[in-house]
């Protein structure tokens, strides 16, 4: 065991140079997830790797910076860390209807962590409840989605273990063929990597949402739509953006049993 | 539209000049935007920082940054006049190919306009982030080549790739004082570190470039960046 996790702490140089096969980078990437001194080394030998970049800076051609800007222009822009939005905003209303008397017991459980994660988020985006309360008016189309999920009669819960580190929850309805996906722990990924969800079933994977960046440790809720029989959902880090397909083993992978 | 972005301008030029007054009451540096002695400042204030958790006080780079991450179209340019030789530069030394290198830079640069609200700084500087970026991309490029055979050539133009460091372009302090640090490692270390960065070379590569063991390349690398970075005053 020793050895082998020396081996690994040795790449740490070469990763930073990007010196490695994409296969070495991957192993050390999930390395990096469980080892945070290793994350330390990483920040610290970036620093480091983007003064050698500094110092070979040479000045682009003047009409680059104007084709740049324009192409720029044209370019829409990934949402923030707190996501669309919608999602998160549905919370206090779906507290109101599903944590009553009439809840059933595991599903208020689940409710009660679902909310935990919808509250904090609330109160990490700084809003009222007042004008919470007006978002939520005005965006009560986009919330019905996953108010439909939670509150749904047919909603089953299910959590897992994230090989990396954190607990994957997530509720679904057949009926509907939908879930919502949150997660709480999940290991911090370096600023160029990002968890992404993907639906895999036998016609292979297809994306199902980047996660945005968690809160408190927190992340989601994320809505997943058209779930087909004999999908999984499984959770890859990729790079900045996501990708088309996974480049990275799941770490974590939920059959649906839809 | 002219007036979404003058308001852009507006709001990213006061956040130019705060910044630009807080440098001042730091001491030294009172540079105009724009230019590569920034970025490396920028840089250097996240490495001041990093004794403590997460970066103290944002650079020039990370204020413009945070703008582009509101859309600030105006603030983009800022990112870019202070990124974008360091990207063209370092694309340019392992691609070795001018055209190709100008589009790696600009599809780089678009990325971080794309990306920008992703940038973390508690994960280190903006620098660092979009170095990373820009020199992951070049090797991309490099490995996908060398499929398509092009890999003759380049090992032939290796010798060079690092030996020129510093020279073929305008001189200015942050290059004197990289050249110096790369100076202080032994020369495996140095060769390594630079065969990887500037080559875009693997370290299985650069093993057999240098006909030594894959494992010795390996902690040269590793040792090598932490001298670097020791001597660069980063971490």
């Amino acid at each position: 065991m020793r050895p082998r996790r020396t081996g690994l702490h040795t790449l740490v140089g070469a990763y930073v140079l990007d010196a490695i096969s994409e296969a070495d980078r991957a192993q050390f990437e999930r390395h990096l997830l469980t080892c945070e001194q290793c994350r330390d080394d990483v920040r610290g030998l970036r620093e480091a790797g983007a003064r050698l970049a500094v110092a070979a800076a040479i000045t682009p051609r003047p009409g680059l910076r104007a084709a740049t800007m324009g192409a720029a222009a044209g370019i829409r822009q990934v949402p923030p860390a707190t996501g669309d939005g919608a999602p998160t905003r549905l919370s206090w209303r779906w507290l109101r209807q599903s944590v009553g008397p009439q809840s059933r017991p595991w599903l208020t459980a689940v409710a009660t962590a679902v909310a935990a994660v919808l509250a904090v988020t609330a109160v990490a985006m700084g809003l009222h409840l007042g004008s919470m309360q007006r978002r939520l008016a005005a965006e009560e189309r986009r919330d019905t989605a996953i108010t439909a999920i939670l509150g749904a009669h047919d909603a089953i819960a299910m959590t897992a273990a994230v090989r990396t580190g954190g607990t994957a929850t997530v509720v679904m309805s057949h009926r509907a063929h939908a879930l919502v996906f949150t997660a709480s722990g999940l290991a911090r990924l370096a600023g160029v990597r990002e968890y992404e969800l993907w639906l895999t079933g036998p016609a292979g994977s297809t994306p199902a949402g980047v996660l945005p960046r968690a809160r408190h440790g927190m992340s989601g809720p994320m809505f997943v739509g058209r779930l087909a029989p004999g999908d999984q959902l499984e959770l890859t880090v990729e790079p900045l953006g996501g990708s088309h397909q996974p480049t990275s083993a799941p770490v974590v992978r939920l059959a649906l049993g839809i | 539209m002219s007036g979404v972005q003058s308001s852009h301008l507006y709001s990213y030029q006061r956040a130019a000049r705060i910044a630009e007054a807080r440098e001042q009451a730091g001491g030294g540096f009172s540079d105009e935007y724009g230019n590569v002695d920034v970025l490396a400042d920028g840089a250097q204030d996240g490495a001041r920082s990093s004794g403590s958790v997460g970066p103290a006080r944002p650079g020039p780079l990370e204020i413009a940054l945070a703008a582009v991450a509101r859309g600030d179209h105006a603030a983009f340019g800022a990112v870019y006049d202070q990124a974008a030789p360091a990207v063209l530069g370092t694309v340019l030394r392992v691609l070795r190919d001018p055209a190709q290198s100008e589009e790696v830079m600009q599809e780089v640069l678009l990325e971080v306009w794309r990306s920008a609200t992703r940038f973390d700084p508690s994960a280190g500087t903006a620098a660092a982030w979009i170095m990373t970026l820009a020199h992951r991309r070049a090797v991309d490029r490099v490995r996908s080549e060398q499929r398509a055979a092009q890999r003759e050539l380049r090992a032939a133009t290796a010798a060079v790739a690092y030996d020129e460091v510093s020279d073929a372009v305008e001189a200015n302090l942050e290059r004197e004082r990289v050249r110096r640090c790369l100076a202080g490692l032994t020369e495996l270390q140095r060769e390594s570190v630079t065969l990887a960065y500037y080559g875009g070379y693997s370290y299985r590569e650069v093993a057999e470039l240098l006909g030594v063991a894959v494992g010795t390349v390996k902690t040269r690398m590793r040792d090598g960046l932490i001298r670097l970075r020791d001597c660069l005053g980063v971490d």
